[in-house]
């Protein structure tokens, strides 16, 4: 109860400690903001060579630039809830800082919210300029419910940070050599849809190679935002790809938070918890 | 290929074995080894940063496994390592953040932090980066986070290993001070200074290879080492000679003649016994003066270099 009390203030103490960190290497900010409009103009120019070339069976793929920032977007975002956890502990152990923090009278779910939510905050904005380059500089048109839009958002990275638990608990007791992010990392981008339909996939490498995309829970996430965002679906029209997701959630995230505590206890009982 | 993808098993290392011991409220109990004893570890163990394999660990009442979050709200540790703050942030901040999960509101953490600074000396230090600090202040600030959340017990891993000797000073005075107060605190204090531990610790114990091999008041544990200590005597108004009259033939008496005009007496005694109150009588009694009396006793560093050349033995 006392814990459940005290999480808005540890959230924050982890959000204001991280955005320290991040104005630290303010080049670095300007860096990244630059990298992603020089990205969204390059789509832009490309997406001109597709000009009145889509097939028309591809109904979301009709303006491929548009297609092509929210899959950047979205992606970015679902990476941040795979990877965030995995990274922060792997940083607080090479810092030598998570003995630090494992100190603190704070629990293991409240250390798996509280780490992620700067990486959240930072990749919600830079997620957010992708969209907003587009629209601004590209004339590109969303339409559709935001909030249905969000919800997506918001199930497929919790089923992602779900795998990002299981991944925090490799790091946790491996150190190094993560299976679960060389399949996701990789794999996304490459059979989720995020740069060309995932029917392609199907039609030029056969369904053995094409179902991969079915597994994937960035495929699920990104039809469904982008039926709502480009093709201005409703509720009824994406209940499938959302029920989905909520399967993924339901079995993966009780899953994932048993797994990460048995990580936990593990490198306490081998006194690994800083080595890395 | 095999033989490079297969995981070399590891055989675990049995750090601690059959340690047991109470600390009392408000007691300064020392824990003295040598590298490598398992000082580290059973420090880690109380704080819940590792766990036992065996055996359990109960501190206020809760147990440090399965309560773990309680005993994290009664203890402070501050460690032995550096890299345990955020470089880039100022000594300021991370206490901020440290207390922050601790649960304190930002009004209480702010001026908890800023007694904490007075207290340690290090106001100077608060607004520089970790990574810009002396190797002092980083223990001083290490020492500093430990006791933000006024922990009843403190875990101190050689806090002044890399003092100056005035600040080791005060830190001792502190760490006494914190025993003393109401509430005590109670700590358990590790270092390998073993007059530090001797001047601060109501009780020690002695560690190697993983196992309690004594756990004593500092006397009493040099005492069980050694029971006699050698006493120097200088004296003046009487010579060699008349010394040698006073104190009869008994053989472990030597008598020489010092270079101030002087005569120094030596003998050895079991602690705590009459010899030197007769012998120092028997001078006055014939018109000697006593100008200095000297005593080598055995030290802690004698008792600790005995356990470990008994372990030495062992197979």
């Amino acid at each position: 109860m006392n814990s459940i009390r005290l999480l808005p203030r540890r959230i924050y103490a982890f959000i204001a400690r991280d955005f320290r960190l991040f104005v630290s290497y303010r080049m670095q900010f300007f860096l990244r903001i630059l990298s992603i409009l020089t990205v969204v103009t390059t789509l832009f120019f490309i997406s001109k060579i597709f000009a009145g070339f889509t097939d028309p069976r591809y109904s979301q793929w009709r303006d491929p630039l548009a297609s092509w920032l929210t899959g950047l977007a979205v992606l970015n975002y679902f990476m941040t809830g795979f990877s965030s956890l995995a990274n922060s502990i792997r940083q607080e152990q090479v810092q030598g800082t998570l003995e630090s923090v494992l100190l603190t009278p704070i629990n293991l779910p409240t250390i798996i919210v509280a780490s992620s939510a700067w990486d959240f905050l930072e990749t919600t904005f830079f997620s957010f300029l992708y969209l907003f380059f587009g629209r601004v500089f590209f004339n590109v048109h969303y339409r559709g419910s935001f909030f249905l839009a969000l919800v997506f958002l918001l199930l497929t990275t919790l089923v992602l940070a779900s795998l990002g638990i299981l991944s925090a608990s490799f790091a946790m007791v491996f150190k190094r050599g993560d299976p679960f992010g060389m399949f996701l990392g990789a794999g996304s981008a490459l059979f989720s849809g995020v740069f060309f339909p995932t029917q392609l996939l199907r039609d030029y490498a056969g369904p053995k190679l094409g179902n991969v995309s079915l597994i994937l829970p960035a495929t699920y996430g990104l039809d469904g935002i982008r039926q709502v965002l480009i093709e201005g679906h409703g509720l009824m029209q994406v209940k499938d790809p959302l029920i989905t997701l909520l399967i993924f959630l339901v079995l993966l995230l009780p899953f994932s938070l048993w797994v990460f505590g048995r990580a936990v206890r593990r490198a306490k009982r081998e006194g690994s918890l800083i080595q890395y | 290929m095999r033989a490079f993808f297969r995981r070399p098993v590891k055989q675990p290392v049995e750090a601690l074995r059959n340690v047991s011991f109470d600390v009392y409220s408000g007691e300064i109990f020392g824990l003295i080894g040598r590298n490598g004893a398992g000082k580290t570890t059973l420090t880690k163990i109380v704080a819940t940063l590792v766990q036992p394999t065996e055996g359990t660990v109960t501190v206020r009442g809760y147990d440090s496994v399965r309560n773990d979050e309680h005993v994290r709200r009664e203890i402070g540790l501050a460690g032995a390592e550096e890299r345990s703050f955020y470089w880039r942030l100022t000594a300021e901040q991370n206490l901020l953040f440290f207390a922050r999960l601790h649960g304190l509101r930002d009004r209480v953490a702010n001026r908890r932090i800023q007694e904490l600074f007075a207290r340690l000396e290090l106001e100077d230090a608060a607004h520089r980066r970790f990574g810009e600090l002396s190797t002092g202040n980083k223990q001083r600030l290490a020492v500093a986070r430990s006791m933000l959340a006024s922990p009843a017990v403190l875990l101190l891993d050689e806090p002044t290993r890399s003092l100056d000797p005035l600040a080791a000073a005060r830190m001792r005075e502190m760490i006494q001070a914190l025993a003393q107060q109401d509430p005590p605190v109670t700590i358990l204090f590790t270092s390998h200074n073993l007059a530090e531990v001797e001047t601060l610790c109501a009780r020690v114990a002695i560690i190697s290879r993983g196992q309690i091999r004594a756990i004593d008041a500092p006397a009493r544990l040099r005492n069980f080492s050694s029971g006699s200590e050698l006493i120097h005597l200088t004296v003046s108004g009487i010579d060699a000679d008349q010394a040698r009259q006073v104190l009869g033939s008994r053989e472990d008496f030597a008598v020489a003649t010092t270079d101030r005009d002087a005569i120094r007496i030596s003998f050895t005694r079991q602690s705590e016994d009459d010899q030197l109150d007769d012998v120092l009588r028997a001078l006055h009694r014939r018109g000697a003066r006593v100008l200095d009396v000297d005593a080598e006793r055995s030290t802690l560093f004698d008792v600790l270099e005995r356990y470990e050349k008994d372990d030495a033995l062992l197979p």
